[in-house]
């Protein structure tokens, strides 16, 4: 499985000019941590484990750091990027190749400033801007849970494919200054204790701003929390459109209930939607394993943040399509989606989404609409449980001006202001991505 | 839940996620409608509801309560599709026979929407596949059906006597 | 469960669980229904053949194939024929054929045989290579003088029948379409009234008869409808994955991901049992099953089931895939195995030939795996009887094959094996035994498990695991031209594995025909050639694809021959014309195919919608018949559009002209769905496509228009199922090259892009 992490490229270049003002010392210290200094951690009860575990599962270590056939942890994945693969890597307790011989200390400052226990700074494919906000405990339940409840795997990391000098890890270190905080969360006064719980989980473990906050020139995240309207506001990442989080009613959340949030979480699918693309494998390994309060809390968070009806426009109405069939593309959508999606775009419940008024064919961004289409979606996992209907890959039936006829015709009927779809923007994301696979794919953590 | 099939009403109890496809096969014993892929892409299952062809291997049973179902096993019932299955079968059109279900279904539902379908138009709603490669006759069954569309069925058996001495013998 | 009083009877049997009974398959409804007749209108005759069949062969000297005839007939009082079939009806028109023929010496109306699938016995195997199978595009074939015998037998039957009935000498006796006639008196009596004295006389000798004069044929030669078209456009036709018997329970499979690896352990197993439906997990060789009351809660718990597959045994016999085996690396591992492998053809001297040839051409070509894609997904139902017999209703080619592997594997003794063999949902191939590619050893297995019948379902994507695929080839030619652009030399070194081979996981003694047929056995006159096989391992599991070896050699010969056209400055038609100088069948017939298209033009040309087509030309000579095929084709959007095939195809004699008119159809679908869209692509030991929407096959809007001409020639009767497909790829792919200048060495041509 490769993943395209575009963004490191960019972010190197951007680093890059930063260094002009580069300060060497700065970049080779070593960031300090709380734990500096303290004792060796005892064997902790395994509640505490436990309870790492669970972090663990809401921060999803496991989708970066284990491949479908590889051990838990073991590291290996391997994300493209133009200047070459960088590969995740082994963080089991193994000694030799993972994090065994790590403190307390090390390990929080690979977690929450990305500098690792030999000093090199991390990728920022690893997302410990927003580990940052990780709180003190819950650093060292991860802890217990890495060194005691993960078995150690001997899996040496592979190098990245990166040459030299680009390959170069410390201007990153000059990027974190300037695009990172490094501040654990802290507790807004004026929110209640489910919402304060809530923007722990979306802005700390759960990473959510990774793919939903647009970036800036420096593949930074424009806003790390709530106080910036560009936060959670729909981000293209890897030839998908992570819609907007906020109350915007089209593209955003803002038709949905705090209980469509937290079935969606919880289950892969509501009425509006149903997981895919990298969603898919956020749901499979991380959200789906939410306790229901911290759904509820995720679900509070985000209802809480106003949409930008400047930018979403006014509300969508479902418009029957004029006539039957409407016009020539209407007949490839009869034949190939219509079947699932139904004639009327409006899908069937909660098993098969609506294409009427959904946020991919709400947003002007057609990545999302174009590269499912192509690739069709990994299969949804929901309890142990593969799906009944998944979306096929239509890359090896349609050519590219066929996908961007039936999708002009899905993006602009039904009251969708997508807009159209072009045979080039269809062209690109082909040469650059892969179908997804029908095999259903449980990555286990023990 | 009831269903609406072919006129009668069924009870039954499945899961509402099951596809259709397995309910009319497994639990009401109806297996003229196939299974082929299960995933929309081959046709084999293709029912009408209320009238328009819909894939059952994709349907979940419970967003099918209360509408029509025709199944191939009522597809005679249906004057166009009675008519369908005579072209069928005066240009021999089936050859192993299993995408055949689904190929009738589809055009009896092309026929009752477009009547007078143009070549275009049939192969943009033919999309059911057939392994056997049936598909030279079932255009010209379809085309039949659509040019005789209001004559007696004597004038339809001559028209079809009359193509079938088309054919190239040396 | 209700249903209104005119609902169909649905009856719970005793678990509570609806037989429904307008699908329940009593074996006689089975057989039936599967025959094409409504359930009920059965009428007892003269007894099942089966019992009989059984009975006869515990009695004494078994009678040669294909001569007993109550085990092939039965005649009911209401005149109608029940006529147990040799071979099995998979699309390819058989049970009609069969009706012909027998029929026609029986003097009786195909339209009144009802016609089933045999059981399995020796007194089927009436191919003349003593054994039976449907396949090889063989059963006419190989079987045509025993079925005309079989039925003139069972007149003669009916004229003994009818002396006695009317008191008078079988020598004044006469028949008339399902009756013997007493013209003398102008009486007559009808062949059912005649049946049950007729079927208790014994026998004539077989060489007592004599078969009609092909001049006075009512029947064979005609377009005759076919018997079972109406059950098959109304959903009546029951196929295997549609039979049912009483206490019937589901079962889905998850296979291991790779062939030879073994079940280690399930993770969720707990869980997985306690899923609504479900009845019990099983481990199998190779996969975990799913037992339930409804298929569709065995499919997803078989989804859901987490199993650790364990790397087959270092000292595993049968056939294992690597971890590491993809497609690319298996065809560049091909092209670079040397030489000079195996010679199948060795005339002249090739190697002198070629160093003193004026022009030397070279090219190597490939051929893909692809898979069999018929519609109908594997399934099998198994049941032990009380009386210790074993019934197996399964899709196969060849009942006695399957019931001596299944004997094999259960250890029970063949007579207590009962094979069912319904109507096939397309085959292709794809239903001869298979190792690892067969779904009853795990019916049988979970039958015997859970003490019920069991009837497992392979979904599509379980199938396109386990499919056994057609060979991969890298063929190197090497060709050398006279001073006038003649070929005087040709070597062919094809680095495969035939089908046959992967079949039997090792090379055999001999070798294997079809590995090259297509490319050997060329009729062309080329006065130094050597056609060899450099044989190479695929790991995959193979099989035979309809047209088998000429399905890809074919494409691999036609289309260098054309190369070799034009390098040596020829139209490719005159070519092959100058080539089969002094072979009067095979000029005629591809004089015949340009004939039918209009004349032979190669083209460019702008066609009247303003296309700018060209056409190509390509012949075979596959199972015994001759074939000959034009392509017209353009370019639309890169892609390739094929407008027209014309086809010309001589089989000798023929059956029925309108079967063949519908199977060259077919094949000719087939044919352009692997030349323009087909390929199965492996990485990691696995196949990437699981259904139809990663492994497109062609559909209607891609069908071109199919012309036919039908050339009795009468040579020896050849095949008709697979010999029309093997000319159409490389026509195809010759149109392609002349029209844009790109010779494409490699099926599909999707994978490029062409200028117009
Ligand atoms: S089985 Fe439903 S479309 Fe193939
Ligand atoms: S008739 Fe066999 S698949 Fe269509």
């Amino acid at each position: 499985m490769i993943r395209n992490r575009t963004r490191v490229l960019t972010t190197l270049l951007a680093a890059g000019l930063v260094v002009a003002c580069g300060v060497a010392w700065y970049v080779t210290r070593t960031p300090a941590s709380p734990f500096d200094g303290a004792p060796a951690p005892q064997t902790p009860p395994a509640a505490a484990i436990q309870r790492g575990e669970y972090i663990a599962r809401l921060s999803d270590c496991v989708a970066c750091h284990s491949t479908p056939d590889g051990a838990p942890f073991a590291g290996g994945l391997e994300m493209a990027t133009p200047l070459g693969s960088i590969f995740s890597t082994n963080i089991t307790p193994d000694v030799k190749t993972g994090i065994g011989s790590y403190s307390l200390a090390d390990f929080d400052r690979a977690l929450r400033h990305g500098v690792a226990r030999d000093g090199h700074r991390l990728y920022p494919a690893m997302p410990y801007p927003s580990y940052a906000r990780f709180s003190d405990d819950d650093v060292q339940a991860l802890y217990a849970y890495f060194v005691h409840g993960v078995q150690p795997v001997e899996q040496a990391n592979r190098p990245t494919g990166i040459a030299s000098p680009l390959n170069q890890r410390w201007p990153l270190a000059l990027w974190n200054a300037v695009f990172t905080d490094g501040r654990s969360y802290q507790p807004k006064a004026d929110g209640d204790a489910l919402w304060n719980r809530g923007a722990y989980i979306v802005q700390g473990p759960g990473h959510c701003g990774s793919c939903h906050t647009p970036r800036g020139l420096a593949m930074n995240e424009k806003a790390l929390d709530e106080s910036s309207p560009q936060y959670l506001a729909g981000a293209l990442l890897d030839g998908w459109y992570a819609p907007s989080l906020r109350g915007d009613v089209n593209t955003g959340l803002g038709r949905w209930s705090e209980q469509d949030i937290v079935q969606f979480l919880r289950s892969g699918r509501n009425a509006h939607a149903v997981v895919f693309g990298s969603m898919a494998d956020a749901f499979n390994n991380s959200t789906q394993f939410m306790s229901d309060e911290d759904l509820r809390a995720v679900a509070r968070y985000l209802k809480s943040l106003p949409g930008n009806p400047a930018r979403d426009g006014a509300a969508w109405q479902y418009t029957a399509a004029a006539g039957t069939p409407p016009h020539p593309d209407a007949q490839t959508f009869m034949t190939r989606c219509a079947a699932c999606h139904g004639p009327d775009g409006r899908g069937q419940g909660q098993w098969i989404p609506p294409l009427a008024g959904s946020a991919a064919s709400m947003a002007h961004e057609n990545a999302s609409s174009i590269n499912v289409t192509l690739n069709g979606s990994a299969r949804v996992v929901a309890d142990g449980i593969p799906d009944a209907y998944r979306m096929p890959p239509f890359r090896n039936q349609l050519s590219d001006q066929e996908v961007a006829d039936v999708l002009s015709y899905v993006r602009t009927t039904w009251g969708n202001r997508g807009g159209a779809v072009k045979p080039e923007e269809v062209k690109a994301l082909r040469e650059r991505t892969n179908p997804a696979s029908s095999n259903v794919i449980i990555l286990q953590m023990r | 839940m009831e269903l609406h099939i072919n006129g009668k009403s069924y009870e039954v109890h499945a899961e509402p996620d099951t596809p259709l496809l397995w309910v009319i096969r497994d639990e009401l014993g109806l297996t003229g409608t196939k299974y082929g892929c299960g995933l929309a892409q081959c046709g084999a299952c293709s029912v009408l509801i209320d009238g328009v062809v819909a894939r059952a291997c994709v349907l979940p049973v419970a967003g099918v309560v209360g509408r029509q179902i025709t199944t191939i096993e009522g597809v005679e019932a249906d004057p166009v599709g009675r008519r369908v299955v005579d072209a069928w079968v005066r240009h021999q059109v089936p050859q192993c026979g299993y995408c055949q279900s689904g190929q009738v279904m589809a055009a009896t539902a092309l026929l009752r929407e477009t009547p007078h379908p143009s070549d275009e138009q049939i192969s943009a709603a033919m999309v059911n596949l057939c392994r056997c490669g049936t598909y030279n006759a079932i255009r010209a069954a379809i085309h039949e059906v659509a040019g005789q569309a209001g004559k007696s069925s004597t004038a339809l058996n001559e028209a079809a006597g009359a193509e079938d001495t088309g054919r190239a013998q040396a | 469960m209700n249903h209104t009083p005119d609902a169909p009877a649905l009856e719970a049997d005793e678990e509570g669980f609806p037989t429904g009974d307008p699908a329940n398959i009593s074996r006689r409804r089975f057989l039936t229904s599967s025959a094409g007749v409504a359930a009920g209108a059965f009428v007892l005759g003269v007894g099942l053949p089966v019992g009989e069949a059984r009975a006869a062969r515990a009695a004494a000297a078994p009678m040669p194939a294909g001569t007993r005839v109550p085990a092939f007939l039965e005649i009911r009082p209401d005149n109608s024929i029940r006529f147990q079939s040799p071979f099995v009806e998979g699309g390819q028109g058989i049970f009609t054929a069969m009706a012909q023929i027998v029929g026609e010496e029986l003097d009786a109306d195909p339209s009144t045989f009802i016609v089933e699938n045999a059981p399995a016995g020796n007194d089927y195997k009436v191919l003349s290579i003593g054994m039976r199978i449907t396949g090889g595009s063989m059963s006419v074939r190989l079987s045509y003088p025993t079925m005309r015998r079989l039925g003139a037998l069972a007149r003669q039957m009916l004229l003994e029948a009818g002396a006695r009935q009317l008191r008078v000498p079988v020598s004044e006796l006469t028949t008339e379409p399902g009756r013997v006639v007493h013209a003398a008196s102008k009486r007559s009596v009808t062949y059912g009234q005649l049946a049950g004295v007729a079927m208790d006389l014994p026998v004539p000798a077989p060489d007592s008869v004599k078969l009609k004069d092909p001049a006075q044929f009512r029947w064979i030669g005609k377009p005759v409808q076919r018997l079972d078209v109406h059950d098959k456009s109304t959903g009546k036709a029951v196929y295997a994955i549609d039979c049912r018997v009483d206490g019937m329970l589901h079962a889905a499979v998850q296979h291991a991901p790779r062939l030879g690896q073994t079940v280690g352990g399930i993770r969720n197993e707990a869980q997985v049992k306690a899923m609504k439906g479900v009845h019990s997990v099983h481990r199998l060789p190779g996969a975990v099953a799913v037992v339930a009351e409804r298929w569709w809660d065995a499919r997803r718990a078989a989804e859901a089931l987490q199993v650790d597959w364990k790397a087959p045994a270092a000292d595993s016999t049968a056939r294992v895939m690597p971890a590491d085996f993809s497609t690319k690396a298996l065809a560049a591992q091909l092209e670079r195995m040397p030489g000079p492998g195996e010679n199948a053809e060795n005339v002249g001297n090739t190697e002198a030939a070629l160093k003193a040839a004026h022009k030397q051409v070279s090219a190597t070509y490939h051929s893909q795996f692809v898979h069999h894609a018929q519609i109908e997904p594997p399934s099998a139902l198994a049941r032990f009887n009380a009386d210790g017999t074993l019934e197996v209703w399964l899709p196969n080619q060849a009942p006695e094959l399957f019931q001596g592997d299944i004997a094999k594997r259960t250890g029970l003794a063949p007579e207590k094996i009962i094979i069912h063999s319904p109507l096939l949902g397309g085959f292709f191939g794809r239903h001869f035994l298979y190792d690892g590619g067969t779904v009853y050893p795990q019916a049988i297995a979970l039958a015997k498990a859970v003490g019920r019948p069991v009837k497992v379902i392979w979904s599509r994507e379980e199938e396109f695991l386990r499919d056994p695929v057609r060979p991969m080839a890298v063929v190197r030619f090497r060709a050398g031209l006279d001073a006038n652009g003649f070929p005087v030399a040709l070597e062919a070194e094809s680095v495969t594995e035939g089908p046959t081979e992967g079949i039997a996981n090792k090379r055999g003694d001999k070798m294997d025909p079809t590995a090259l047929e297509g490319i050997a056995g060329k009729a062309y006159a080329i006065p130094n050639h050597r056609i060899a096989q450099v044989y190479a391992k695929q790991h995959a599991t193979l099989a035979y694809w309809r047209s088998v070896g000429n399905s890809m050699n074919d494409f691999i010969y036609e289309s260098f021959l054309d190369e070799l056209a034009d390098a040596g400055g020829k139209d490719p038609f005159e070519l092959r014309l100058h080539l089969l100088q002094g072979n009067a069948r095979l000029t005629n017939l591809l004089r015949a195919v340009g004939e039918l298209s209009g004349g032979w033009k190669r083209g460019p040309y702008i066609a009247a919608d303003g296309t700018r087509r060209a056409r190509g030309v390509a012949m075979a000579s596959p199972f015994g018949t001759e074939v000959a095929a034009i392509a017209e084709v353009s370019i639309e959007q890169g892609q390739v559009r094929v407008h027209e095939i014309w086809e010309a195809i001589d089989p000798g004699s023929i059956v029925n002209p309108a079967i063949i008119e519908a199977q060259v159809n077919g094949a000719v679908a087939l044919g352009l769905s692997q030349v323009l869209l087909e390929e199965a692509v492996y990485e990691k030991g696995m196949p990437l496509a699981r259904n139809y929407d990663m492994y497109p096959i062609l559909p209607l809007a891609r069908m071109p228009r199919v012309h036919v001409r039908i050339i009795e020639s009468g040579a020896k009767m050849g095949g008709i199922g697979e010999p029309p497909l093997p000319p159409v790829p490389p026509a195809v792919a010759n149109a392609v090259a002349h029209l844009t200048g790109q010779r494409v060495r490699s099926m599909p041509l999707s994978r490029h892009v062409f200028k117009s």
